[in-house]
């Protein structure tokens, strides 16, 4: 092919002009082969300059083109549409950044004349083997697999529905609400609970566009963002049915656990009567029927936080809060009973929930900060031995212990991970795609978090991600808009690859599958995100990235640094 | 897609994080977004950080691409200097009023190349900068800054205060700066409006006891901020007003706690932060970090104090702090948890304050017709249905102007406001 490379400098005022003597520049890369034309301008952004870049394409016939100017972050992307506008593809360019990384890092004109030569000339190198890259467009399907029934999914499902775009919401157990249907009320504003779920389960199922799949687990997920396809198992007693269906996302929101206290003697949980948890405490509650083993009424209780804290490795964010809630119902069941609370570091991270602490304080009611404890059953109380904060130990004898354990992840947690292909973080919950940016996005294009699968949090912050996932998908994948997936994508070559899955250890995003019966590797280039790390760990060189190749980079180099 | 009405526009209020993030999805989503922003630059607070907990990215590398993204966005009209007077109409068809102030240098012709600095012979302290440096009356607030245009300060600008100066128009090349430019109403018909206009920190001149302004080296979180940016007032040194390399510091938790009445749910974790941040320039510092509650909620925020406890720091569980000088040292006297008076001596002090309502929180909800809780920040309707629903229909609000939190809850309620937009206006939706 003929080429004819353009190279424009811009002048950009005197920015470039006085740092740079853009004269020795143009006579530099000028001789080079396939330059038709080198040239300066003074301003390459401004409507002129966008103005005479097209023409001069036009009119000379450019096959290719680089501008020597600012960081592709300023301008890159308008010369690339002048490109596209002149009828050039727009990956046939190049840009130079010879103004941050010349003009403006040092006062010796030479110097920064010298290297605006060299990143000119790589960029000449580099442009003269790149190839035309076109955007690709899928259809996508809008509908959305929900799994998980509790408040996170519910509320998902139902800002997601409508006559476009069917849900289906899969719940493991034999009915809607999670584990909000144990509890009596909301902190710190203790509403109903059984009204807010029960409201949510109302609409949930009446709404024509959402099918709810209960005593249902998924068993596979396969394909990509836009193209999912989903395989869920039905366990009706003996009888296990599967269906399947394609969605164009999948939406994890299956709720967490509670640490088991079993898992540390001090608590004597399972080892003593009246030691109970808070979802324990919570149901008893709700049932209206908070009594001892023996059936008396209890004088006296004890609410012990941060259970299990230590062994996670992290404050679950919560328990002060439910703590201090269970602190009303108490209060407000029993009027004359004893609370004492033992804590370590009071967490009450949002606007109101400091107040709600304030109101729940009362004469019977103590806050005692702790910082180690043990439980134990000599005679007909529970004994709770401490050390206080001046170091002293002190025992308690109270008729029932409450343990406010940490949340968890839940079991299904590693398995749905593998079928989405997204990662778990340390502490073993799905891992968001950026701690800040993207809390309820994963690494895989098309798979959404929410609500205590991601993290613990309070069931505000949960209906938060839920409507955050919905925002995310009706953002994104709009019924009838096709979706245009990345088009600097890797390439896997089937003749070099030699087998040895060394890509798929590397890629984050599920990209690379292994054909067994080609025994090659295979790169699905509509879900890679272009990262590179394939092509890096690739010991044959069978893996390449478009725009990237070993080719344009070895010519680019060599202009730069020989 | 789906939208019937001819006003699907959107406003949203504020440039920060939160308004940059979901002006961009509702972008993708071909709506089109007016994004009205007070101050000249976007980005909000969190781009004066140099770091973020507690994965310790640098903030401005993450945010700066968002910014990059907003302004080459062709759905989202950016309209900077800007705040709204009036807010009409019900949800679908808001007629929205909006006040937009001159910047005197043209958005189009400026290309950010600062020649017009040196001349101009005013002088001020730099608010951005917490008065630590000084700028010009031509100015970006910080290198870095975005959109990379400056402005001019017309309250200390001479030219407009009468004087007969032109020294940056002289000095400018592209013709960009126009002296002309009027202040301009601007309509907008909307069909819903997010708020996310931020927070401020409490001012620790209201609890004298610790000292601030009174005493040299006691520092707000913000001004230590800037000190340890690489693009603040000292590129990054940290160094006591004398010049000189602190051997000793203290961190203050829950600044203002007391007075606000809540816990503002980030300080313990920026603190701790502080804590890596004097470490890291100057590894063999002696640091006391006092606290009086632990609050650092999150599966990953416990893992990074555990890793600054490691460091050697001193964490005291403190009450009754009092600071003063001593000598060129400042003391701190408090009582311990073991109830006894301590005193500790150090070079420098860096006050953690709470997270309070932005100064037009008040002004800016009469406007739109929704309230302010009794501490000041926007008021959700009910936090059981939704915490960025307000009790106006069409009204949504996000991040810190709700109440206290971080960047990722921030994001999460930004998304949450476009994911309530954009679910009640698919076609047919039942309820």
């Amino acid at each position: 092919m003929d080429r004819k490379i353009g190279v424009y400098i811009c002048e950009c005022g005197p920015n470039i002009a006085e740092k740079i003597d853009i004269d020795k520049v143009i006579k530099a890369v000028s001789p080079l082969d396939d330059v038709s034309i080198a040239t300066r301008y003074k301003l390459l952004c401004s409507e002129q300059g966008k103005k005479f870049l097209e023409e001069q394409i036009k009119k000379n016939g450019l096959t290719h083109l680089v501008v020597a100017a600012c960081s592709p972050r300023d301008h890159q992307h308008t010369f690339m549409t002048i490109c596209e506008n002149a009828g050039i593809n727009p990956f046939l360019f190049q840009l130079a950044n010879i103004r941050e990384q010349c003009a403006w890092i040092t006062e010796n004109k030479e110097e920064a004349t010298n290297k605006a030569i060299r990143l000119t000339k790589a960029a000449i190198g580099r442009v003269r083997y790149h190839v035309p890259l076109e955007k690709k467009e899928i259809e996508s399907n809008p509908d959305v697999l929900v799994i998980g029934g509790g408040i996170a999914g519910m509320e998902a499902s139902l800002h997601l529905a409508s006559p476009q775009r069917k849900i289906y919401l899969v719940e493991k157990t034999s009915q809607l609400g999670g584990v909000v249907t144990n509890l009596e009320k909301t902190f710190p504003d203790m509403q109903s609970c059984p009204k807010i779920i029960q409201d949510k389960i109302d609409q949930v199922t009446n709404n024509d566009n959402i099918k709810v799949y209960t005593n249902c687990e998924v068993t596979e997920i396969l394909g990509f963002f836009g193209n999912f396809e989903g395989t869920v198992t039905q366990n009706n007693n003996e009888d296990k049915t599967t269906v399947g269906f394609n969605v164009g996302a999948v939406v994890l929101a299956t709720g967490c656990a509670l640490f088991d206290p079993t898992d540390d003697p001090n608590y004597g949980y399972g080892k003593f009567d009246n030691v109970i948890t808070a979802l324990e405490f919570e149901k008893m509650n709700l049932a209206g029927n908070i009594r001892l083993k023996n059936g008396k009424t209890p004088k006296s209780v004890a609410i012990i936080h941060c259970v299990g804290r230590d062994k996670k490795g992290y404050c679950s964010e919560i328990c002060c809060m439910y703590s201090i809630k269970f602190v009303r119902y108490l209060q407000n069941k029993i009027p004359e009973i004893k609370i004492s609370n033992f804590y370590t570091d009071l967490c009450l991270p949002e606007k109101s929930y400091q107040k709600f602490y304030e109101q729940s304080r009362g004469k019977k009611n103590d806050f005692i900060r702790i910082d180690s404890i043990k439980i134990t059953n000599p005679g007909n109380k529970l004994t709770i031995t401490h050390n206080d904060e001046q170091g002293n130990k002190k025992s308690h004898g109270v008729d029932m212990v409450i343990l406010s354990p940490a949340l968890e992840p839940s079991v299904d947690t590693k398995k749905l991970a593998e079928f989405t292909r997204i990662s778990q973080d340390d502490e073993g919950f799905f891992a968001e795609e950026h701690e800040k940016l993207g809390p309820v996005t994963t690494s895989t294009e098309g798979v959404y978090i929410a609500g205590c699968a991601q993290g613990p949090k309070s069931i505000q912050n949960t209906l938060i991600q839920a409507e955050a996932v919905a925002g995310k998908i009706l953002s994104s994948l709009i019924p009838g808009k096709k979706i245009e997936p990345e088009v600097k994508v890797a390439h896997i070559s089937e003749s070099f690859c030699i087998g040895c899955k060394t890509c798929l250890t590397v890629c984050s995003y599920g990209v690379i599958t292994f054909d067994s019966t080609k025994k090659v590797c295979v790169a699905n280039e509509v879900i890679c995100r272009g990262c590179g790390n394939c092509v890096a760990a690739c010991p044959s060189g069978a893996a390449s990235l478009k725009h990237f190749t070993f080719n344009q980079l070895r010519q680019e180099l060599k202009e730069a640094v020989l | 897609m789906n939208n019937k009405n001819s006003n699907s526009d959107i406003l949203v209020i504020g440039a920060g994080i939160a308004g940059i993030e979901a002006s961009l999805m509702l972008s993708k989503s071909d709506r089109k977004v007016h994004l009205i922003e007070k101050n000249s630059y976007t980005g909000g607070m969190s781009i004066k950080f140099e770091e973020v907990f507690s994965n310790m990215e640098c903030s401005t590398c993450m945010i700066s691409p968002k910014q990059q993204d907003l302004l080459q966005d062709k759905n989202i009209n950016l309209i900077m200097l800007a705040t709204v007077e009036d807010v009409k109409g019900s949800p679908g068809d808001f007629k929205v009023k909006i006040h937009k102030k001159p910047r005197y240098v043209d958005m189009d012709n400026c290309i950010g190349c600062t020649a017009c600095f040196d001349p101009c012979p005013v002088s001020i302290k730099n608010e951005f900068e917490e008065g630590l440096s000084t700028r010009k009356a031509i100015y970006i607030p910080c290198a870095g800054a975005l959109p990379n245009v400056p402005c001019i300060d017309t309250n200390n600008c001479l030219r407009f205060q009468g004087k007969d100066c032109q020294a940056c128009q002289d000095a400018c090349m592209f013709n960009a700066i126009d002296f002309n430019q009027k202040d301009e109403k601007i309509e907008l018909n909307v069909e819903a409006i997010i708020v996310a206009t931020g927070y401020k920190l409490f001012d620790p001149n209201n609890t004298p006891h610790y000292g601030y302004k009174k005493i040299n080296d006691v520092y707000t979180a913000l001004e230590f901020e800037r000190l340890y940016a690489s693009n603040g007032p000292t590129q990054g040194k940290i160094q006591l007003k004398n010049g000189k390399t602190p051997k000793s510091g203290a961190i203050i938790h829950c600044i203002g706690r007391d007075k606000q009445g809540y816990c503002s749910s980030v300080c313990c974790m920026y603190s701790l932060k502080f804590n890596h941040y004097l470490k890291s320039k100057i590894p063999e510092i002696q640091i006391f970090e006092l606290y009086t509650d632990l609050c650092i909620p999150g599966k990953s925020h416990q893992k990074f104090y555990e890793k600054i406890k490691q460091t050697g720091t001193t964490l005291i569980r403190a009450t009754d702090i009092k600071i003063t000088q001593q000598g060129q040292k400042i003391a701190i006297t408090h009582t311990d948890e073991k109830g006894k008076k301590r005193n500790i001596i150090v070079d420098m002090v860096i006050l953690s304050p709470a997270i309070v309502p932005n100064t037009d929180a008040s002004q800016l909800a009469n406007i739109l017709g929704i309230t302010c809780d009794d501490l000041g920040f926007y008021k959700e309707e009910n936090q059981n249905i939704s915490s960025v629903v307000t009790p106006k229909p069409g009204v949504f609000i996000a991040g810190c102007s709700q109440g206290p939190k971080n960047i990722q809850e921030t994001v999460s309620q930004a998304n949450a406001a476009v994911g309530k937009i954009l679910s009640a206006s698919q076609e047919g939706i039942n309820g």
